[in-house]
């Protein structure tokens, strides 16, 4: 058998993403003991490999966004369902460790359309950095702002880097401690969503502690 | 807060019963531990389709969690099309598709052929067990609808989806999606395309467009049809079934080449799946692409080794295109590689008579080329029958081969089949020119023709008149004569309908025209006229059904 190029890497991923999937359920399987040792250990394996995971799904479609723009399939889908669901994985995540709340303000409407996959995949990208991030608790609220629905990922860690804000604010590259690939990814899945013109946005900010914001129109 | 078990958001995951169906003892094992972590405790697993297949027909299953990608043998989509066309699972199950593309086909025709999800792999039991809860809420929801759709009663069907589109607004779309499948289905063309644009103003979302495309198109509003298709493609140009329509909408137009231009570039993004790549080929090998129809004949049989789409016509097809090419050694191949499966049933033998008997005559073989031809005589003496293509073929080696009464009957019975289909009678015609038989051929096609045409005409003028008695047995015979033609059918059905519903009740004939929709849908599938035939036919078995309980 010859390993010629993307063939091969294409098999890799395949088997790659299969694994981590394996993987990702076999730890969650694990049942906690309540002993600290042994519980943190597993826990810190999970986040550790749905870190994995997400940032594997991350790198691919930015790898495809680099030969193709990314045409979101938007479907009606419930912003309260949304937020259930990512504040489940955030609690399977983040366990007794961070506080992990919820809030729906008033005005969301019943139903928005968005690609609820890549959609998904931004804001669980955001509760990865708020759960490296933050002292305490994670929020994840949604409601109107400006005529779009606003989804955002709040925590009580000091804050987005000044330097970062000012870059995504003028659209520039940015440092990262990690490989910045996050932020990246969740800009393009915003600026994807379009109506009428009207093109998605992602807003970061601090108060006091950073706020990530979807804004999708 | 998490629901409680009388709540109305309460899934009671210990009453499941889950089947997984994956490849991988690995990731089996994995989704098993994970499923019973939400409770469900009635888990099977298999590895492959035939064995979900097995375990299906023993019992119901609430859950159905199938890998893509199944390794050898049919994989997750042509499983979940072979349920679905075999009314193996109810619309309440739940199929959920997990994939490794995130490019999977999410936008499919229709909600028939779409499972109720995707999983993109890798992902986290927290998202399976969100996405499973919400998708077993809206079922429960529309448990009315799918109840009345189970029943055929497409008109409560509609009403049960109103009143979720004014009482559930959380599902107001998904019933607004349903319900213009069921307005398509019921041939209420124009309904749909209100209900359509009325999504549409909320947002272009694709479905939708679709939906309206295809609704103008049944209109044969073609124009606008083609200029929705041109935006939906600009819009989300991965959208398989777009170029579907658009090449269905080209064909209308009589423009060919377009439609199998559209076709292509569709294949070129899904070659998968089965009843396109047959579409391109006819439609290639009606413009005479010889090398695209055998492109497209080959894939078909090639991609669709385990589809229940593919059907001893296709071997047929590509056999007929090789033949053309003049590459017998290409035919010889295909015979000799798919002998098994052709052998296996009448209909395959068939092909496999008439390809060798055309092959034979080919090469100057007379007397394997008449041993051939009396195995297919053989064959149709014992009720093989093939598509009309491939009788025309038949007639076509039966008159080199001197056999003109066969030949001449052959013809005759696709005429009477097809009385109305310019294109094969166009075709018959030629095999006749060819033959030096023309005078011959005007006759043989006038006089099938002629009868079924004469018929059928009477049969629907006494019908109109209101004489339905003898409508039905004009038609009837119509249908004794040509079993397989789709008009006569329908007209027959219709007919013995408004008897049914002006004269009374007449079990043995509700059964006949039972009988003869079951066929028109077999011979014209997806055909405008059979929504409106199904809805009567509906009708006419409550009231009746009403009238026998009255009276016992
Ligand atoms: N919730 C947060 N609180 C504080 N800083 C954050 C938070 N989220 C992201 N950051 C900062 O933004 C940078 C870029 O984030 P991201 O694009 O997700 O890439 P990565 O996580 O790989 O570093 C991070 O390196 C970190 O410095
Ligand atoms: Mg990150």
């Amino acid at each position: 058998m010859t390993f010629d190029g993307t063939d091969f890497y294409a098999a890799l991923i395949h088997e790659l993403k299969n694994d981590l999937g394996v993987l990702s359920m076999a730890l969650g399987g694990i049942p906690l003991r309540g002993e600290a040792a042994h519980d943190a250990a597993v826990d810190s394996a999970r986040l550790l490999c749905q870190g994995m995971v997400d940032r594997l799904h991350q790198a691919l479609l930015i790898y495809k966004a680099d030969h193709q723009p990314i045409h979101p399939v938007l479907d009606a889908c419930s912003p309260h369902d949304l937020v259930q669901a990512i504040a489940a994985s955030a609690h399977a995540l983040a366990r007794d460790r961070l506080h992990v709340e919820t809030a729906i303000a008033a005005d969301t409407p019943v139903l928005w359309f968005f690609d609820r996959e890549l959609v998904e995949m931004a804001l669980v990208n955001a509760i990865h950095n708020a759960l490296a991030h933050a002292r305490s608790s994670i929020r994840i609220e949604a409601g109107m702002d400006a005529g779009c629905l606003a989804l955002r990922v709040r925590d009580d860690s000091p804050g987005y880097p000044e330097s970062l804000l000012e870059s995504v604010a003028d659209g520039r590259p940015y440092a990262a401690t990690g490989t910045g690939l996050g932020l990246r990814f969740a800009r393009l899945i915003a600026h994807s969503h379009d109506n009428r013109g009207r093109r998605g946005e992602l807003r970061l900010g601090n108060d006091p502690g950073a706020v990530f914001s979807l804004l999708l129109p | 807060m998490p629901p409680t078990p009388d709540s109305d958001d309460f899934i009671d995951y210990g009453s499941l019963r889950a089947l997984v169906v994956d490849d991988s003892p690995g990731m089996r094992n994995a989704l098993r531990l994970t499923l019973s972590n939400f409770g469900i405790t009635r888990i099977q697993m298999v590895a492959n389709a035939a064995e979900a297949i097995f375990q299906i027909k023993n019992r119901s299953y609430d859950f159905i969690l199938c890998d893509f990608n199944l390794g050898e043998g049919r994989d997750g989509q042509q499983l979940l099309e072979e349920l679905r066309h075999g009314n193996l699972i109810s619309l309440e199950s739940v199929f959920m598709m997990v994939t490794a593309e995130s490019h999977y086909e999410k936008v499919v025709a229709t909600a028939e052929l779409a499972p109720d999800d995707y999983m993109i792999k890798p992902f986290s039991a927290e998202l399976l067990c969100s996405r499973l809860t919400g998708i077993l809420l809206r079922k429960r929801a529309f448990r009315d609808v799918y109840w009345n759709f189970q029943e055929q009663d497409l008109n409560a069907a509609i009403a049960a989806c109103d009143t979720l589109i004014l009482g559930k607004p959380k599902y107001a779309v998904d019933a607004m999606r349903f319900k213009g499948e069921l307005l398509v289905a019921l041939g209420r063309f124009e309904d749909a395309e209100n209900l359509y644009r009325q999504v549409v103003s909320m947002r272009a979302i694709p479905w939708a467009r679709l939906g309206l495309a295809r609704s103008l198109h049944l209109q044969k509003k073609h124009d606008a049809a083609e200029e929705e298709l041109r935006d939906v493609l600009e819009q989300a140009p991965e959208m398989v079934v777009a170029y579907d329509l658009l090449s269905d909408v080209h064909l209308e137009k009589k423009d060919t080449v377009a439609a199998q231009e559209a076709l292509e570039k569709g294949v070129a993004i899904s070659g998968k799946t089965v009843r396109r790549q047959q579409k391109l080929g006819e439609i290639a090998y009606g413009n005479g692409d010889l090398d695209a129809a055998s492109a497209a004949f080959d894939n078909v049989l090639e991609k669709g080794r385990h589809s229940i789409f593919v059907t001893p016509a296709d071997f047929g097809n590509l056999c007929r295109v090789q033949l053309e090419q003049g590459d017998l050694e290409a035919v010889a191949d295909t015979l000799k590689k798919n002998k098994s499966t052709l052998q296996a049933n009448p209909e395959g033998q068939l092909v496999m008579a008439v390809t060798q008997s055309m092959v034979h005559t080919r090469t100057g073989n007379q007397q394997a080329a008449v041993k051939a031809l009396d195995m297919a005589a053989s064959l149709r003496a014992g009720g093989a029958r093939g598509d009309a293509q491939l009788m025309l073929d038949l007639a076509g080696a039966c008159m080199t081969n001197g056999r003109n009464e066969e030949a001449d009957a052959v013809v005759a019975e696709v005429a009477r089949n097809a009385h109305d289909s310019e294109a094969l009678l166009a075709k018959a015609k030629r095999l006749y020119d060819e033959a030096g038989r023309a005078d011959v051929g005007t006759g043989v096609l006038a006089t099938a023709t002629g009868d079924v045409r004469k018929l059928n005409n009477e049969g629907v003028v006494l019908a109109q008149r209101g004489d339905y008695k003898t409508a039905v047995e004009k038609l009837l015979t119509a249908c004794d004569e040509a079993p397989y033609n789709p008009r006569i059918l329908m007209n027959a059905v219709w007919v013995m309908l408004k008897y049914l519903d002006q004269v009374g009740m007449d079990e043995t004939m509700l059964e006949t025209a039972r009988t003869r929709l079951r066929e028109a849908e077999r011979q014209a599938p997806g055909h405008p006229r059979l929504g409106g035939l199904r809805l009567q036919m509906k009708d006419v078995e409550n009231r009746f059904g009403i009238q026998r309980k009255a009276a016992g």
